[in-house]
């Protein structure tokens, strides 16, 4: 116990080790993994993402033009990030914040609509030029 | 997985991994320490290792991203470096941790009621810890100098390097190892940051692992973690086997645990530093 008196006496004196979680909320530092987001405009639904996944967080479907991402199921291990052909993973350094259910968050991808557009008005074209 | 292909790593990757390594160590020992605390009914000094710990896991996140896992290995190299505004800071912050540390760990190495509960408890003879496949400070411990850092894998080569060895096996033995192990690992971490050479973090390594085999030792906070790999040139890995050093040392508790007091197996189960999900692969 006499051992145990200096490291005693300056936890009397000094700060506490905790904090007010909600009201006071410590910044993450620069570079810490928070979460990662997916950008409708550059995403292709490849399934890139999924199939590289440890987690099984993502899961794509092209034909419906649906991804589906699990945040609660996301280690936030980068793989996907740099796995990604079109750079649509983006890694945010700010922490998710923490939440009672576990929602699933479906994205579609607008280039890929655009893609599909494109090929059925150059499709019609060719074929509305074949029928003349 | 990278001797594999085989590919030839940059220095300055191998010096990240040694830091990533030993960091890693510091904060099982700091955690291990607190543990123990906690198993013979210290909970104070328990909180108070862990207050130290977070001091640790602050350096691992601001470093690579994480707090408990890295996840900064990939094939070929790591993800993240250390900038030099960020090694001025884990080398103060390390100073604080040794301060910190020291005031506490020589109540654990010296303090009555400490000794009393670990001195001449679950007692493992040097014989027998070879005998069972003991590793780590479980078999340092027990008076055997191995550890897997002698064969001078990635910088453990360039560093000044010795293990720490105890003789008398018992439970306060392996917690002497740990503690001064603890120590040892932020002297190494100073080292690896002085030693650091500059360079690239990583090499672009390509294609599918090739028909090849490889197997690896390293030595983890817990002891001795052995990899094996074998690929067969496509996308996916014919066998990949990790035996982590929980599994080596679990056979130990049968020379510990017979004819102890039951308020004592505590103490001895956790001396070996037990993780049974790491185990059950």
């Amino acid at each position: 116990m006499p051992l145990m008196l200096p490291t005693i006496l300056k936890n009397l004196f000094t700060g506490y080790a905790t904090r007010l979680y909600p009201v006071q909320v410590r910044e993450p530092f620069d570079k810490a993994r928070g979460h990662i987001s997916f950008s409708e405009d550059k995403c292709t639904m490849c399934g890139v993402c999924a199939l590289r996944c440890p987690s099984v967080a993502i899961t794509v479907e092209k034909k419906q033009n649906k991804l589906t991402f699990y945040p609660f199921r996301c280690i936030v291990c980068e793989v996907c990030v740099h796995a990604c052909p079109s750079e649509a993973i983006d890694l945010i350094f700010k922490w998710r914040p923490s939440s009672y259910d576990k929602p699933e968050e479906v994205y579609k991808s607008t280039r890929l609509e655009h893609l599909r557009e494109t090929t059925d008005a150059a499709k019609d074209a060719l074929a509305s030029k074949e029928d003349k | 997985m990278e001797k594999l292909w085989p590919v030839e790593l940059s220095p300055r990757t191998i010096y990240l991994r040694t830091f990533w390594a030993e960091l890693a160590r510091v904060h099982s020992h700091l955690l291990w320490l607190g543990l123990l605390a906690d198993a013979f009914g210290f909970e104070s000094m328990f909180l108070q290792f862990w207050r130290i710990r977070e001091r640790v896991l602050d350096l691992l996140e601001m470093t690579a991203g994480h707090r408990v896992i890295p996840s900064v290995n990939v094939v070929g190299g790591v993800r993240r470096d250390i900038t030099p505004e960020q090694k001025k800071v884990i080398i103060d912050t390390l100073d604080i941790i040794r301060k910190e540390s020291d005031s506490l760990v020589k109540v654990v190495t010296n303090d009555y009621t400490v000794k009393a509960r670990t001195v001449g408890v679950g007692v493992v003879t040097k014989e027998q810890a070879f005998a069972l496949g003991c590793v780590g400070p479980v078999l340092r411990a027990s008076g055997v100098s191995e550890d897997v850092r002698l064969t001078k894998y990635d910088a453990y080569g360039d560093l000044n390097y010795e293990p720490i060895v105890e003789t008398a096996g018992d439970c306060y033995a392996r917690t002497l190892v740990r503690a001064r192990e603890l120590f040892q690992s932020i002297d190494l971490l100073l080292e690896v940051l002085n030693k650091m050479p500059e360079g690239e973090i990583a090499v672009r390594v390509k294609g599918n692992p090739p028909a090849n085999e490889a197997f690896v030792r390293k030595e983890a906070p817990r002891g001795e973690l052995i990899y094996y790999a074998k690929g067969n040139g496509t996308r996916n890995l014919e066998r990949m086997k990790i035996r982590t050093p929980t599994f080596a040392n679990l056979p130990s508790l049968l020379v510990m645990l017979p004819g102890c007091q039951l308020a004592d197996v505590p103490v001895i189960v956790l001396s070996i530093d037990p993780c049974i999900c790491c185990m059950e692969r």
